[in-house]
């Protein structure tokens, strides 16, 4: 233990001057507070917004444990990407028997109305957040690929400006790598796939738990932040109404989910959509990121497929690691869920945001037999995952060091011609010290992510 | 054998208090394929407005459009002559979604268990004239008690409905049953309103089949627009600023030349 720092088992490397942030985690947390950085959770039915709590104890990720994980993610992503353009196009991979049919038209993500429509570069899932765990034993396994709206680049992005200009100190002994290139990332990705005409974050209002995030990533990125009412369409071209004008958009960085983007093509009753987007994107003239129908690809079914896609479409292994899942659609695995139910976790593939998730562990008898009951019932609609033994995380709790579970949203940008993976993350915890699940809807907090640059 | 139907179409929408920013999509023209030759369609929309040509991922022909300035009616008018020649149908590749519940089409427990109660047939083309039977006999033409927002079960449920109804009743027993199956909305000979029933995918042919009136179609059919369901393809979709009433009046006629 570091003799200057009581809380600390210091890395050498990273010398003592962390204490400094954790010293200064309040005014950080007030910092947080007054910029709005909240999160909007589900508690007993009803929608509650809750400040978002940071902890100043970084993630440290080395630098060549780094340069493994940006190889995989960025891997996964290309691979993923490929899946969807396959889906509403030609379909290969149903016809070569790598995934079920079942899997395919039975998600709720996939889309009809956009079959045979290419979108602008080629590219669906331009803003990919990929979740992952580090095992006890060393091993980085993603639980879960978030293709559609992932949330939470701007967290680390804000808590690393402010710990910056808390403790100049901490950053000037830490080889740390600078993440606030986020914004032109974001920018570029925007540009190498518009379609002509302005960038635009788009927002379902301030009244939204990530408005914050919506205003904070149009700024950084110099996009235009637009509610419904600011952005209409005309002869298949979309518009922004800005003071100097109307302005065309070229690319529309969207932060609604799909079933509210068009009441002309989706949800009917919706009123934060654009009327006739759908037919902007179907002419080609305007990037959506990322597009329709991505739910197809990151649904906790389509999960257990990806390193087969992988193999299928880059005809590579898979760099990274699915967490051991069974598939109870099989009949082998369904055998193997059977038999050994109280000790797999299981997933509810139609639910996501840490919802629809169940340790067979942890229920008793009655209720174990009453989860089989459904899994025979419904094989299609779950999964089962061995329980990864994931590392702990130290967090201060109440001026105590204590040990606790996290995760790691990692961010992979996709333009027309390059996929970036975005050199930090969101580290998620949770605040309950028996609760395996870290997802933020959940109520816990989050870390900055430090990638070491040597 | 082919026959040359003159088909005109009517829709005027009449709102209470003027309205702007007008969005609308509409799946008005029918387009050609084989079997279908559109000779010529034309639409004509009051007040003007411009709009744009697309093909959705069904293969319907969309009109999207937006009248800014205030209106207190929206009417549009398509007039156009078909030829039908079932023979000339080709066959083709469905979309897998066809075989698979959609939004109106999912299958209650009630439904299920009438189902399971079911003999029927193992040929294709049987089990989907069965249907119809099975169709025509559970439900009684009704209008006025469902509404477009109606669902399969729903609709089953009460025993009652309209062409659309019977259409979404059939499609979610075919489904559960097997057989690859869409909506269709359409225009049928004769005068009044315009019509919805179902296509089966049989050999690779999608071939026309009536619940309502418990029949295969022929070609006194003028296919619009196909989907999984009514949600996929409504001739007229529109959005505009306000809380305003509208009222409908719809009126079509096709007859044989």
């Amino acid at each position: 233990m570091c003799a200057y720092c009581p809380v600390f088992f210091c890395l050498e490397r990273m010398g003592c001057t962390v204490e400094d942030l954790v010293k200064n985690a309040r005014l950080i947390n007030q910092q947080l507070a007054r910029y709005g950085v909240k999160f909007g959770i589900y508690k007993d039915g009803e929608f509650q917004e809750r400040l978002f709590p940071f902890d100043a104890i970084p993630r440290v990720i080395q630098a060549d444990e780094w340069e493994k994980l940006e190889k995989g993610l960025s891997q996964r992503v290309r691979a993923l990407n490929l899946f969807l353009k396959d889906i509403y196009g030609p379909k290969r991979i149903i016809a070569d028997g790598v995934v079920p049919e079942d899997f395919v038209y039975r998600s709720p993500g996939y889309i009809p109305q956009c079959e045979g429509i290419t979108p602008a570069g080629g590219v669906y899932s331009h803003i990919s957040g990929i979740d992952l765990v580090k095992g006890k034993d060393g091993v980085w396994y993603v639980l879960e690929d978030n293709l559609r709206i992932p949330s939470g680049a701007s967290y680390p992005l804000i808590a690393r400006t402010l710990c910056r200009r808390c403790s100049p100190e901490t950053f000037r002994h830490n080889a740390v790598v600078d993440n606030r290139g986020y914004g032109a990332l974001l920018r570029r990705t925007m540009d190498s796939v518009n379609t002509g005409g302005i960038n635009v974050v788009f927002t379902p209002g301030r009244y939204n738990a990530a408005y914050f995030e919506h205003s904070y990533l149009a700024e950084k990125s110099g996009a235009a932040l637009a509610e419904s009412g600011d952005l209409y369409v005309r002869d298949s071209v979309l518009y922004y109404r800005s003071t100097k004008g109307d302005q065309r958009v070229g690319a529309i960085y969207r932060r609604v989910s799909d079933d509210y983007m068009d009441p002309l093509a989706f949800e009917p009753t919706s009123l934060i959509g654009i009327p006739n987007l759908m037919g902007v994107y179907r002419a080609g003239n305007v990037a959506v990121l990322n597009a329709f129908g991505n739910g197809v690809a990151d649904d906790k079914g389509i999960y257990y497929f990806v390193p087969k896609m992988v193999r299928y479409y880059l005809d590579e292994e898979p760099i990274l690691s699915n967490a051991p899942t069974y598939l109870p659609f099989y009949e082998e695995d369904m055998r193997y869920v059977m038999e050994h139910l109280d000790t797999l976790v299981v997933k509810d593939v139609a639910e996501a945001g840490g919802y629809g998730v169940v340790f067979g562990s942890k229920l008793d008898k009655e209720k174990l037999e009453s989860l089989r009951e459904a899994v025979r019932r419904e094989p299609r609609r779950f999964i089962a995952q061995e329980v990864v033994d994931f590392q702990d995380l130290p967090i201060m709790d109440e001026g105590e060091r204590v040990e606790r579970k996290a995760d790691l949203r990692a961010f992979v940008l996709s333009g027309k011609d390059e996929t970036v993976v975005w050199p930090s993350g969101l580290t998620r915890f949770s605040r309950n010290p028996d609760s395996f699940i870290v997802n933020s809807s959940q109520g816990g907090g989050f870390k900055d992510t430090w990638i070491l640059s040597r | 054998m082919s026959r040359r139907l003159d088909f005109f179409y009517d829709i005027l929408l009449e709102f209470d208090q003027p309205v702007r920013g007008h969005d609308f999509v509409l799946r008005c023209l029918p387009p050609s394929f084989p079997g279908q030759d559109i000779l010529d369609a034309s639409l004509t929309l009051e007040p003007y407005a411009h709009f744009a040509l697309q093909r959705d991922g069904f293969g319907n022909l969309l009109q999207l459009g937006r009248i800014e300035q205030p209106h207190d009616h929206f009417r549009y008018t398509v007039r156009g002559t078909a030829r039908i020649e079932l023979a000339l149908r080709q066959p083709e590749n469905a979309l897998p979604i066809f075989r698979y519940a959609s939004p109106f089409t999912g299958v209650s427990e009630s439904m299920g268990d009438f189902l399971n109660g079911l003999a029927l047939p193992d040929d294709p083309e049987d089990r989907a004239w069965a249907l119809v039977n099975v169709v025509q006999e559970h439900m009684a033409y009704t209008p006025g008690v469902t509404g477009v927002d109606t669902t399969a079960a729903q609709a089953f449920d009460a025993g009652m409905g309209v062409c659309q109804d019977f259409a979404h009743v059939y499609l979610a027993l075919a489904r559960a049953s097997g057989l690859t199956v869409r909506y269709v909305n359409g225009l049928t000979q004769g005068e009044g309103a315009s019509h919805a029933w179902c296509e089966v995918w049989l050999d690779g042919l999608w071939t026309g089949i009536d619940p309502t009136r418990g029949r295969w179609t022929d070609d006194s059919y003028i296919r619009f627009g196909v989907g999984r369901d009514f949600g996929d393809c409504p001739i007229e979709r529109g959005v505009f600023l306000g809380r305003i009433g509208q009222r409908q009046t719809v009126y079509m006629k096709v007859s044989q030349q």
